[in-house]
């Protein structure tokens, strides 16, 4: 008996921090839901009514919000490929030495990742704008028309996702360059004995071995693009006329701005819904070539 | 005698414990020391410091962000710790009443002739800010948004004043465009929720109806619709949301535009060698006169304050006349004291009587819930769709139709 506790005894703080912030507010954002919850609930609690699934009904036929998941989707698309490749690719770079130049280079990657965002914003901000931009100022000099990199509805989804891109790598090459130490020497010096060239052993050897650094990556940047806020908030508020709207964008102004704390909620149970269900199919896909 | 002078004691006795049970009552007497918390917004934090530094109350100024003050407020009524005084933007006075986050100060009001309605315009106090039938706020300062221009600018393509009407205005616009590739005539700011509005009142129309609802369905309003849309469409207006408004006028890209009183502030203190060459003017007109916008902020008294009787003396000091010009010195923000409006000293600068005559028929957005987020963001997106991606006119305002008309003023 008490043996058979004893494991639960050692897992029940995780269990128990698990429980208090990460199932609980899930529930209570469930049962708020299903109200119609906003600000006047602070005056007195009597303005809150259960309205059962209304919210989820009229959420469903909101086209703002229809647009909002079409955008994650879109940048989740082609963020997530971009990131990894990218950040693949760079540290595959890098660790082809460790000359104290290389080193110095893998600090200048990561310092995107560790810049506040609003020193971020602050600086892309000035190199988008389209009067005293930087990049149109360049442009200009070999004589191409002013481009609304954050105006115009299609080129404001890239480039807010481009500021997203050249941020996220800096964490994930740390990732690879780390599982890169891990790849058996032994393994590289064999292929080279075989006659492999540079590329034959990155593919077949090096690539493979890094399957598991690469499944993180991937996992938890879908994650982060399907929860996708910071920049799109800092350089152009969700707009213009919501090409960069998110769905955490969404959620927020409707949260925040608009104080529908019910409506809200029901947005980020469908958001959560759907982070659950991707991440539980990447996961099964996963396990089904665990016997490489 | 022995016994008069026992009355003479007791007399004495109860009349000394009514005068101290009297004190007592006195609620000032029973309010805890310390400093008033007030929560001013944007950047004026030490400026009302210094404002509030001879009235013998000590305050702690915390300076809020506009951008934050919906999760401020949030936040605050949720743990029911917010300030003692409130400083609240006219567009967010509703929203900020329905938190139940203000006192309804009309019983307190009686006390404080400093405060009475009557020393106040009457669009911005007493029940033309109050909400469900009760003052939550007293006026603080006043913002209008009037017409600047570039005078040189104007005079040296053949435009002798600036335009009066919405119609001159369009086509001195699109004269003014003509200047040559990246010159525009008319600046439009993708974010001003109010001009539309603005362009609504000042065509003959209203945006709430009889029955209190927000209603756009009107002729003013298609009418404003055109002069907006047809700014776009001459080529007038820059197309880009990241346009310097203040830079724009400065360089003489964009030589017109509507703003507020801050523009004024900015434009004199970035560029004081344009002095003489730029200038205010009223709203142009439509059918209904130039009708602009009051906006500005007026103070509250937060719900749960145990410094009732403190704060109201503070806003009674700093909604004195005097006060009020001291702090449009320091900060540049208009006074709401009707004395202090027609104050001559004020008025000397033409540009600050436009101001002040322009609040004379200006009008508050309707106190409709989140009408910033609500009505102010569905207004823009309809309308930018159709200048900047083309959407179909009627089917845009259609659905920015059916999206508002459930709001009410009620």
């Amino acid at each position: 008996m008490r043996n058979r506790l004893t494991p639960y005894l050692f897992v029940s703080p995780a269990l128990l921090l698990l429980v208090a912030f990460g199932i609980f507010p899930i529930l209570v954002a469930a049962v708020i839901s299903t109200t119609n919850m906003n600000i006047s609930a602070f005056a007195s609690w009597n303005n809150v009514k259960f309205i059962g699934i209304d919210n989820y009904t009229k959420l469903f036929a909101d086209t703002t919000f229809w647009q909002a998941l079409g955008n994650t989707g879109t940048f989740a698309l082609f963020g997530v490929p971009a990131i990894v490749l990218l950040s693949l690719g760079v540290a595959l770079l890098l660790n082809r030495s460790q000359s104290r130049f290389f080193t110095s280079l893998r600090a200048f990657y990561f310092i995107p990742a560790i810049t506040a965002i609003v020193a971020i914003s602050l600086v892309w901000g000035y190199l988008y704008n389209t009067q005293f931009g930087l990049l149109n100022y360049l442009l200009s000099l070999v004589g191409i028309d002013q481009v609304q990199w954050l105006s115009d509805p299609l080129l404001a989804k890239f480039s807010v996702a481009l500021v997203a891109v050249w941020r996220g790598t800096g964490l994930n090459i740390i990732i690879f360059l780390a599982a890169l130490q891990g790849v058996p020497k032994e393994y590289l010096e064999a292929a080279s004995l075989d006659g492999a060239g540079e590329w034959k052993k990155t593919f077949t050897i090096i690539i493979p071995l890094l399957r598991f650094a690469i499944f993180f990556v991937v996992v938890t940047t879908t994650i982060s693009w399907l929860q996708f806020f910071d920049e799109p908030f800092v350089l152009t508020d969700g707009g213009p006329l919501g090409a960069t709207t998110s769905a955490s964008i969404f959620l927020y102004k409707q949260g925040f701005r608009l104080n529908q704390f019910g409506y809200a909620s029901a947005g980020s149970i469908v958001l959560f819904a759907i982070i659950a269900v991707i991440t539980l199919i990447q996961l099964r896909l996963r396990r089904a070539d665990d016997e490489y | 005698m022995k016994r008069t002078a026992r009355t003479a004691v007791a007399v004495v006795a109860i009349a000394g414990l009514a005068l101290s049970l009297a004190a007592c009552s006195t609620p000032a007497a029973q309010e805890p020391s310390g400093p008033l918390t007030v929560w001013v917004m944007g950047d004026s934090g030490a400026n009302f410091e210094k404002l509030v530094a001879g009235s013998g109350i000590k305050v702690d100024v915390v300076a809020i962000p506009w951008d934050s003050i919906d999760a401020k407020l949030t936040t605050a009524v949720a743990s029911g710790k917010g300030p003692d005084i409130v400083q609240i933007g006219l567009s967010k006075l509703r929203t900020f009443a329905d938190a139940g986050a203000l006192l309804p100060l009309d019983d307190l009001l009686v006390d404080h002739p400093g405060l009475a309605t009557s020393n106040f315009p009457a669009g911005i106090a007493g029940t033309a800010t109050s909400v469900g039938g009760k003052i939550v706020s007293v006026p603080w300062t006043s913002d209008t948004r009037v017409l600047f221009t570039r005078t040189d600018i104007l005079a040296a393509n053949g435009i002798k004043s600036p335009p009066a009407t919405w119609k001159d205005l369009r086509a001195d616009a699109k004269i003014l465009a003509g200047r040559g590739k990246g010159q525009y005539g008319y600046y439009i700011p993708q974010w001003d929720a109010p001009l539309p509005i603005e362009m609504t009142w000042s065509n003959g129309g209203e945006v709430i109806d009889s029955k209190g609802n927000v209603n756009f369905d009107s002729k003013a309003f298609q009418s404003a619709v055109d002069t907006y849309t047809g700014l776009y469409a001459d080529g007038s207006v820059p197309t880009n949301s990241d346009f310097d408004q203040q830079q724009g006028f400065v360089s003489g890209v964009a030589p017109m535009l509507v703003s507020g009183p801050y523009l004024g502030k900015g434009v004199t203190t970035a560029a004081p060698e344009l002095a003489g060459k730029w200038q205010a003017s009223p709203l142009p007109s439509g059918d209904g006169g130039s009708v602009s916008l009051f906006a500005g902020s007026n103070l509250g008294i937060w719900f749960n304050t145990d410094k009732k009787q403190q704060s109201l003396k503070l806003l009674e000091y700093v909604d004195q006349p005097k006060q009020q010009l001291a702090w449009y010195t320091m900060t540049g923000e208009l006074p709401t004291a009707s004395a202090a409006l027609a104050d001559s000293t004020l008025n000397s600068d033409p540009n600050v009587k436009v101001y002040t005559d322009q609040l004379k028929t200006a009008k508050v957005l309707p106190l409709v819930s989140n009408w910033d987020g609500a009505v102010g963001t569905a207004l823009l997106n309809a309308l930018n769709s159709i200048v900047l991606t083309g959407a179909d006119r009627k089917t845009a305002l259609e659905g920015f139709f059916t999206a508002t008309k459930t709001l009410t003023v009620k």
